[in-house]
């Protein structure tokens, strides 16, 4: 028994859509073992994550933070990359919203130079309205909020590479406020 | 052209064993390193001996390895000062040489005008004929298959089907038959448009029993221009390279002299700079010789130059790239010994070789006196199922030919992989052949010859 191209791809994909660790499979002599941590094993289902994020994000968008609480971006030159962990994730606090980099680029906080920023920290935005542009040679994608909500923290300084995957801006979920609530 | 460019830091727009081979490269140099890597290749071996990784997208290459906007993006974004394309993805695309020149990043390999030249597979062979080169007796462009029923009343069958902007057998057809001439000009039109973009289709004489030699050769911004003598890759499945050696067993001194006379006149002639091989066919039966096409990039079997030469391709890249001079002359040159590569996949032989992606639980090559290992696998890497199935190359030097061939039997029975399927039985299946040992092989062996005479071999027992 072996494994083809199809069988691989999908354990990697359910492995991916799964919240588990790790899998083990055996089918007969077969025994495959896939692991999202350690030795670089599944290394599809890992999601990047940036080293900006180190703390968890203090889910008080009612008064909103002053304005430096926006973190002082690396300069990429210096700046190591991030390996991503899974476990970083979960210090993500449910509700909170996190909109990633849809492509390596530069990103931009406003429409064009002169102009003011798409969203500031304590902004309410819609699941539509755009939160930055990210360019890729002259080609510029705008990114959307994805959610309702409010903007609770900026993760990239404008100008500055991003890669894919990165976050890029921290959104508390409407959603999730009004079920704190009731509960 | 000549101005002398510092590079302190140099982007690899790879991954796989050849993003190692460059990042060891750099290091040699003093020169740092950022690799673009994809989601699949975020834990590769590249990603942890660059001095910095960045994600350039997802697993599937298109939307990552192949986006020759967010490579350059990548590379202007990281302060990198050089682009090296290794081979495959986008090495041949002169697109991404002109878009590296616009944004002041020197592409570590010739300039977008020798990669047109070259890339355009009807225009090498005119200039080639033009320069005295000999070519496959053929036909310019062809328009439908009236043509090619024309070309086989004339010179009989049978003959091949090629796209102008081919490579690797694709838009390739045999045509064996008149009756096969339509059915083969419409499939080739196709799948050279699907594959290039361009449907541009010429015919080529079939020769029958061929040997794949190539020159490399290597040239600098001040005219100079160096051979390093040939490669002989005539070990193939469907023009797909298993094992290249060097020096070629069916070249004599004479040959070596015509072809790479030919190989370094071709590359003088578009002006070319950086690392190119020449390619040729050897008509077993004729004894002769023709020009093939041009690759305007390191090929994968380059350390078996490398063995026999001393010469440090991918260093000599990277400096000839920043204006340098080459760091030899022709008359340094010195060709000793001969190198085996076998290309170690990870596939399954006895299936078609399937592709066999998965978890390396075990990878223990072997060492010792004149072997090489080019890979980027290690005890625990997963095999991502997106890319190429090659995991590693066997390198060997020997004395002579026959000394090789001995290191490399012992050097394959040494080598441990477990976890996913290899062509290592597959590699020491040809190694103990009398055909492989005594120079036998053509291109079409492995398929007309070996596959079948193994699974016989298999049905027997």
């Amino acid at each position: 028994m072996a494994l083809t191209h199809e069988d691989v791809v999908s354990i990697l994909k359910i492995i991916d859509e799964s919240p588990y660790n790790e899998v083990r499979l055996e089918i007969g002599d077969l025994k495959l073992h896939v692991s999202r941590h350690g030795s670089g094993c599944a290394a599809a289902a890992a999601q990047p994550l940036p080293q900006t994020i180190e703390s968890p994000v203090p889910p008080a968008p009612k008064s909103p933070p002053p304005a430096q609480a926006v973190p002082a971006s690396v300069a990429p030159q210096q700046q190591q990359s991030a390996v991503p962990t899974v476990a970083a994730e979960s210090q993500i606090h449910e509700g909170l919203v996190v909109v990633r980099a849809p492509m390596l680029g530069t990103f931009y906080r406003a429409p064009s130079p002169g102009e003011p920023p798409f969203v500031e920290v304590g902004d309410r935005v819609g699941t539509d309205d755009t939160v930055c542009l990210v360019e890729v040679m002259k080609l510029f994608n705008s990114v959307k909020a994805g959610v309702d909500g409010t903007v609770v923290k900026i993760a990239v300084e404008n100008g500055s590479m991003v890669e894919h995957g990165q976050v890029l801006v921290l959104i508390e979920s409407d959603q999730h406020t009004t079920h704190a609530a009731v509960q | 052209m000549s101005d002398k460019r510092v590079i302190t830091r140099l982007f690899v727009a790879n991954r796989g064993e050849i993003a190692v081979r460059l990042i060891n490269a750099c290091r040699k140099l003093g020169i740092a390193t950022v690799i673009g890597v994809s989601e699949a290749d975020r834990d590769s071996l590249g990603a942890k001996l660059a001095d910095r990784a960045v994600c350039i997208g997802p697993a599937p290459a298109a939307q990552s390895y192949l986006r020759m906007e967010t490579v350059v993006t990548a590379a202007v974004g990281t302060g990198c000062q050089a682009l090296h394309p290794g081979y495959g993805f986008l090495a041949e695309r002169a697109a991404l040489a002109r878009l590296c020149a616009e944004h002041d990043i020197i592409f570590v390999g010739p300039s977008p005008n020798a990669i047109d030249a070259m890339g355009d597979k009807l225009r090498a062979r005119k200039l080639a004929a033009e320069l005295g080169v000999p070519t496959v007796p053929g036909t310019d462009r062809v328009r439908s298959s009236d043509d090619l029923l024309e070309f086989g009343r004339r010179a009989g069958y049978p003959f091949l089907v090629k796209a102008s902007a081919g490579g690797g057998g694709r838009g390739m057809r045999v045509v064996r038959t008149p009756q096969e001439a339509p059915a083969a000009f419409e499939s080739a039109s196709a799948e050279a448009r699907a594959a290039f973009g361009d449907a541009t289709l010429y015919i080529e004489r079939y020769i029958e029993r061929a040997r794949h030699v190539e020159i490399q050769i290597i040239a600098d911004a001040h005219g100079t221009v160096v051979h390093l003598g040939e490669r002989d890759c005539s070990t193939q499945r469907r023009h797909q390279k298993l094992i290249e050696e060097a020096p070629s067993p069916v070249v004599d001194e004479s040959l070596r002299i015509r072809m790479a006379q030919a190989a370094v006149e071709l590359a003088r002639h578009v002006s070319y700079t950086n690392a190119g091989t020449v390619e040729f066919i050897i008509d077993v039966d004729a004894g002769q010789f023709y020009f093939l096409e041009m690759n305007t990039r390191i090929q994968v079997e380059h350390p078996v130059t490398e063995a026999i030469s001393g010469v440090d391709l991918v260093v000599e890249q990277i400096r000839v790239a920043s204006g340098a001079r080459l760091s030899f002359l022709q008359q340094d040159v010195r060709l000793s010994g001969h190198a085996i590569e076998c290309r170690i996949n990870a596939e399954i032989p006895e299936r078609g070789f399937q592709p066999s992606p998965g978890l390396i639980s075990m990878w223990r090559p072997p060492s010792g006196a004149g072997i090489r290992i080019d890979s980027h696998c290690y005890s625990g890497y997963f095999v991502p199922p997106f890319y190429d199935s090659m995991i590693g190359k066997l390198i060997v030097h020997g004395r002579d030919r026959s000394d090789a061939v001995a290191r490399m039997r012992e050097a394959l029975a040494g080598f441990r992989i477990d976890g996913v399927s290899t062509t290592i039985p597959f590699h020491q299946a040809v190694l103990a052949h009398p055909d492989f040992v005594q120079n036998r092989v053509t291109t079409r062996w492995v398929e007309n010859n070996l596959i079948p005479e193994l699974h016989q071999a298999e049905s027997v027992t």
